[in-house]
């Protein structure tokens, strides 16, 4: 079944000259893992942003093509309309608290009370959301005095308690510390391990590997290549969009070590380990 | 995090007072003084307000209030019992300033009505949580994005403050002047200011996009996770205040 | 690019954050002017600011919300004076929108009329609270002196009110201006562009 439909998507920013988005065409299925991958300014995170809306309706601007998500088509749909189908959860921790709760407990609940639930089903999710991101225990703290991993597992509790059929991640990780990191690729884990459709913008390119079904490679707002990470990473021109492919893959390309099979570098160190034993 | 209030946290009959009646005790100590201008019916009015804040165990945090104006107050009663037009009957003399009667009378008239004003608000804000007061509106059918407002101005004042912290400090190691001359420390200003407002300004943006995926602008009907307190005596308060100030103008028509 | 009407009522979200942030600016600008001991209030450049870029209405209203606030959290008795914020958001939202923002010297007279406006709104509220005074030490000594030498209560007080105003607001109109001249693009179209979609 599928999620997401693009089909040429074209956007220009109110205040710019230049298209952020050229043309783009592609499609998700239930339950994939995508990873989007390029340089900066290669359109990442405008197209994260039209997956649920905020291109074009915050922005405005110009826009052309279609996108539709979970059924509704993103044009003809306001943003509080999607959020019940996509989340999004992006780089900055401190700016998605909403600033207007006192305890993590209630900045959870702001999304559901503005859906308009009955109490029995937000404490409910609630519960259920906080359970999950494993922030259950500072239910009563300022969401401001938490750490950064913290927040934005606080983040992404907030949007998985509207229970969207999709998220959207952009580089979720960037803003944070090592130990920040790794407790939001933790949470990640578990959303893939729950057959969430999850679309993630990631620099850590070993995570896009290790996750992903299949890798979306943009450059200058042109989809470059969307296919499964083993084919992506093995392209000879990876490192011309300023993608360096994950260590695994360099390390068994320099030892010219391939899979047997399929004659592609290895991505991942399950995929390395398996291609060495299978050298002896 | 500190937020940004003087409510005092209390357990006593005034902080379960709904925030709705609060407010209509405000309307009512400024209205009746004003219905009535005579000085009995501030001084009842002070009284009341005075003995509302003792049962509400706050009285000693209504002192820091009250000392901020005191001294505004002062100059009043120096100025107007010297000067105001009308003075005519000397009540003393200090040295070569002779005080009126009517001027001082006017000063203290004033002074009443101000610090009645302060006392009604300060049982509002010193047993009332902001959040509470916020919420109650909102159910009240205040704008629930007026009502986000509200709240959030409260959490990002300390977080500004916490930023100007660190901005001082780092301008300071960098050797600028916050002392000398007023030209010195006019030009100070700029440097100062300028990265807060800049850095705020632009997460503005992402914000603004963190309430949009999660249903701000939904037009739907919002629902809350706090159950509303209601008690039947709540009732009584509000229109036992409304009734007071129905009397108080029958009572003004009539005499 | 089109802009949206002035009073366009429709208050988009970004313009709803904006305000908190208004509000926090006008209190830090009264924190550093505090701080470096000037004479001036410098306590509604957040308000300006806002008025600038998102219009009258969100300017009214960042200044009306600022004194609530400030008025539930330091001193009540800064509810009443919400009428002049809302005046001084009003003002310069108008004049910005009609383009009394496109240079130096036209802020300045920008400035001069937000000090006169905020004088006007004031001194009835002063008069009826203080009996005229302000409460500045430099204002009230010259109401003192008009009132002694027999002028009328509102000419003094509007006085008293007026000579600490003018500088205070040409100066909180000039250090908005610098701020707003320094802004991104992007981001001031994020208040006050247009808000239809083009069809590509």
């Amino acid at each position: 079944m599928k999620k997401i439909i693009v089909d040429n998507l074209k956007y220009r920013y109110p205040s710019a000259q230049e298209l952020a988005l050229k043309g783009i065409s592609l499609e998700i299925e239930k339950g994939q893992f995508i990873g989007v991958i390029g340089p900066n300014g290669a359109g990442k995170s405008t197209l994260c942003q039209a997956l649920v809306g905020l291109v074009p309706h915050f922005y405005h601007g110009a826009y052309g093509g279609s996108v539709v998500v979970g059924g509704l088509e993103v044009l003809k749909s306001e943003i509080s309309a999607l959020a019940l189908k996509v989340g999004l959860v992006f780089q900055n921790p401190f700016t998605q608290v909403t600033g207007a709760k006192l305890t993590v407990y209630d900045e959870v609940a702001f999304g559901l009370e503005n859906m308009g639930l009955d109490r029995a089903e937000m404490i409910e999710r609630i519960d259920r959301a906080l359970t999950l991101l494993d922030i259950y225990r500072y239910k009563d703290r300022n969401p401001f005095d938490l750490s950064g991993g913290q927040m934005q597992r606080l983040a992404i509790a907030s949007i998985i308690a509207m229970k969207p059929q999709i998220i959207v991640l952009d580089e979720p990780t960037s803003q944070l510390d090592p130990q920040g990191s790794e407790e939001v690729f933790r949470a990640v884990d578990k959303l893939k391990s729950e057959g969430m459709t999850l679309v993630m913008v990631e620099h850590k390119i070993e995570k896009i590997a290790e996750y992903a079904d299949k890798v979306a490679l943009l450059s200058g707002g042109e989809l470059v290549d969307f296919d499964r990470p083993i084919r992506v990473f093995s392209r000879p021109d990876l490192e011309r969009f300023g993608v360096a492919a994950p260590v695994y893959t360099r390390i068994c390309r320099d030892l010219k070590i391939k899979d047997e099979k399929t004659g592609l570098y290895p991505i991942t160190l399950e995929g390395a380990v398996a291609a060495v034993g299978s050298l002896e | 995090m500190e937020t940004l209030s003087l409510y005092v946290d209390r357990d006593s009959p005034v902080h379960r007072v709904d925030p709705i009646s609060k407010l209509l005790y405000i309307l009512a100590a400024t209205a009746i003084p004003i219905i009535l201008p005579s000085l009995l019916t501030a001084a009842v009015v002070l009284a009341i307000s005075v003995a509302l804040l003792l049962l509400g165990r706050t009285f000693r945090r209504v002192i820091p209030l009250i000392s901020v104006i005191v001294f505004v107050l002062l100059t009043i009663l120096i100025i107007q019992g010297l000067f105001r037009a009308g003075n005519v009957t000397p009540l003393f003399q200090l040295g070569s300033l002779i005080f009126y009667r009517e001027g001082l009378l006017y000063a203290v008239r004033i002074s009443l009505r101000v610090i009645n004003i302060m006392l009604a608000f300060a049982i509002l804000i010193l047993t009332t949580k902001p959040s509470d007061l916020f919420e109650t509106l909102v159910r009240k059918g205040l704008s629930p994005r007026i009502g986000y407002v509200l709240s959030s101005v409260l959490q990002i004042i300390p977080q500004m403050q916490n930023t100007v912290g660190t901005i001082t400090d780092a301008q300071r190691s960098r050797g600028m002047e916050t002392e000398g001359s007023l030209a010195v420390r006019l030009r100070a200003f700029i440097p100062l200011i300028g990265p807060v407002v800049m850095s705020s300004l632009t997460q503005t943006r992402e914000r603004s996009i963190a309430l949009e995926v999660r249903g701000f602008s939904a037009k739907g009907k919002k629902s809350f996770l706090n159950e509303e307190i209601q008690e039947p005596y709540h009732r009584f308060i509000r229109w036992g205040l409304l009734l007071s100030i129905i009397l108080a103008l029958v009572w003004r028509v009539a005499a | 690019m089109k802009r949206e009407g002035m009073w366009s009522l429709k208050l988009s979200t970004a313009a709803l954050v904006l305000i908190p942030v208004a509000i926090g600016i006008n209190y830090i600008g009264k924190f550093f002017a505090e701080l470096l001991r000037l004479p001036l209030w410098l306590d509604s450049i957040g308000t300006a600011l806002a008025s600038m870029l998102a219009g009258p209405i969100v300017g009214a209203l960042s200044g009306a919300i600022n004194n609530i606030i400030y008025g539930l959290t330091v001193s009540p008795i800064s509810f009443v004076y919400a009428i002049t914020s809302v005046a001084i958001g009003l003002t310069v939202g108008i004049m910005a929108y009609k383009g009394w923002i496109s240079n130096l010297w036209k802020a300045i007279v920008m400035g001069l009329v937000v000090g006169l406006v905020a004088a006007v709104v004031s001194t009835p509220i002063n008069i009826g609270f203080w009996g005229g005074q302000t409460g500045n030490v430099w204002g009230d000594a010259l109401y003192a002196f008009l009132l002694a030498h027999n002028y009328p209560v509102w000419l003094a007080s509007f006085l008293d009110e007026i000579v600490v105003d003018i500088p205070d607001k040409v100066a909180t109109i000039v250090v908005a201006f610098a701020i707003f001249k320094g802004l991104p693009k992007g981001l001031i179209s994020l208040f006050g562009g247009g808000k239809e979609i083009e069809k590509l």
